[in-house]
């Protein structure tokens, strides 16, 4: 379903309740009642555009370009990437480490401790890419948006570029596709399917948030970045 | 096990005959996969699109964007296009499809048309299923998870760098893993190294 902003809010989390995991990062409550699409958005203060643009991607659509900048879906932005890391960090990340050490307790294969071993290493990769961004692109858009806002600021924008983003911003999906792959085709199996169901259940809700994540990152945020980099450059 | 399922996606703005199409697709039985989209800009917006074998469309849809139409028609340049006519269209329009169906056409006919399609595909479908490696992509295989650079593969198999990569996408097709580490536990798994070959 292509949502639009006349639709109640709660029409669309029943078709996809997915979209639960997304207010969550906006930081809207639910307990939603009858509003539609554009009054949570209005009383949250989040434009509609973006509101919408990230709800189809939630529901399989490409995403249309957010054409203008503003300061106000700068900041939404980051603090739905901010939120979704924590999520990553303190609730997706602690449970699967949780199924890996359950499994392993029931099934003593030595595949099964290499591909524990195999999610310590690429946690490990995960955990860096998230501080990265954490700590330097996050604050470095924050401040560019600062000075854009700000006619007087002074505070300098470090001289970091969002292409070295683009670079750096390397594909943590791809492993946890393999993940699946070993856990689904190929790891012997012994007693443990059901936590291995478990596992892999949770293992899907991360990938379809990830997968988002990046999405949003990469046609949304990007762009808009680049953006504000010629704006700023344009003032100097 | 792994039937191939078809995407087919209806453009279409009428829920009679949308609702008509999707049911007469279904009584078929056949695992059809059916999407709806109300306009172009919607179909071009499914990311489903890229998949679809099939798209019904109703040419009212894409008379006054037909520069649109077609560099989507372009992109996707596998999937086959069936008009939904129900009114009269100019023969030139009705010439962009690769079929017609009409709106009093029988349920039989219209199946008959889709079904076509798939046939012609079958033939091919059959021999993409073969998933187990071949001996030289184990070489490759072998060599790559106990650490060995593209290059360095390449000069002990004598073969090119590029064939080694072409190697290593058919190993990632047909395993469905991409990265290194992940290869390893794949060929552990399957006994194409032993587990005391594997080093962290």
């Amino acid at each position: 379903m292509f949502i639009v902003s006349e639709m109640k809010i709660s029409d669309v989390i029943i078709e996809n309740p997915y979209l639960i995991l997304m207010l969550e990062h906006l930081g809207i409550n639910l307990e939603v009642h009858d509003k539609t699409i554009e009054q949570i958005c209005n009383e949250s203060n989040i434009s509609t555009e973006l509101f919408l643009t990230i709800a189809n991607l939630f529901n399989g659509f490409k995403p249309l370009p957010i054409t203008e900048y503003t300061s106000n879906d700068i900041q939404t932005i980051i603090k739905y990437l901010k939120n979704s890391h924590q999520y990553y960090m303190e609730e997706k990340y602690p449970q699967i480490q949780d199924y890996f050490e359950k499994i392993n307790k029931i099934n003593d294969h030595a595949e099964i401790i290499m591909i524990g071993k195999f999610f310590d290493k690429y946690f490990l990769e995960v955990t860096e890419h998230l501080d990265y961004e954490n700590d330097v692109v996050f604050p470095y858009v924050l401040d560019l948006n600062n000075l854009l806002t700000h006619k007087n600021s002074d505070k300098a924008v470090s001289s970091y570029s969002v292409t070295e983003y683009k670079k750096h911003h390397d594909d943590i999906e791809e492993k946890l596709t393999d993940l699946n792959n070993l856990l689904i085709k190929y790891l012997p199996q012994k007693n443990d399917q059901q936590i291995r169901r478990k596992l892999l259940f949770c293992l899907f809700e991360l990938e379809y948030d990830l997968k988002i994540h990046s999405q949003i990152e990469e046609t949304i945020l990007i762009p808009l970045v680049e953006k504000m980099e010629h704006l700023a450059k344009k003032r100097k | 096990m792994s039937k191939k399922v078809d995407n087919i996606i209806i453009v279409e703005t009428s829920d009679i005959i949308y609702e008509g199409i999707f049911s007469i697709l279904t009584n078929t039985g056949q695992p059809y996969k059916i999407h709806l989209a109300d306009n172009l800009r919607e179909l071009e917006q499914l990311n489903i699109r890229t998949k679809a074998d099939l798209v019904f469309i109703n040419p009212v849809l894409i008379q006054n964007q037909l520069k649109d139409f077609h560099s989507l028609k372009k992109e996707l340049n596998d999937t086959r296009w069936i008009g939904i006519v129900y009114t009269y269209f100019d023969q030139q329009l009705l010439s962009i499809f690769d079929e017609i169906i009409y709106i009093n056409d029988t349920p039989d006919k219209i199946i008959t048309s889709v079904q076509k399609f798939f046939s012609e595909q079958n033939p091919g479908n059959q021999n993409q299923q073969q998933k187990t490696l071949s001996e030289r992509e184990i070489d490759v295989l072998k060599l790559l998870v106990s650490g060995n650079a593209n290059k360095e593969i390449a000069d002990k198999l004598n073969i090119s760098t590029h064939t080694v990569i072409s190697h290593r996408k058919k190993i990632s097709q047909k395993t469905g893993i991409k990265s290194v580490s992940g290869l390893t536990i794949y060929a552990v798994v399957n006994s194409i190294i032993s587990i005391n070959d594997y080093r962290e």
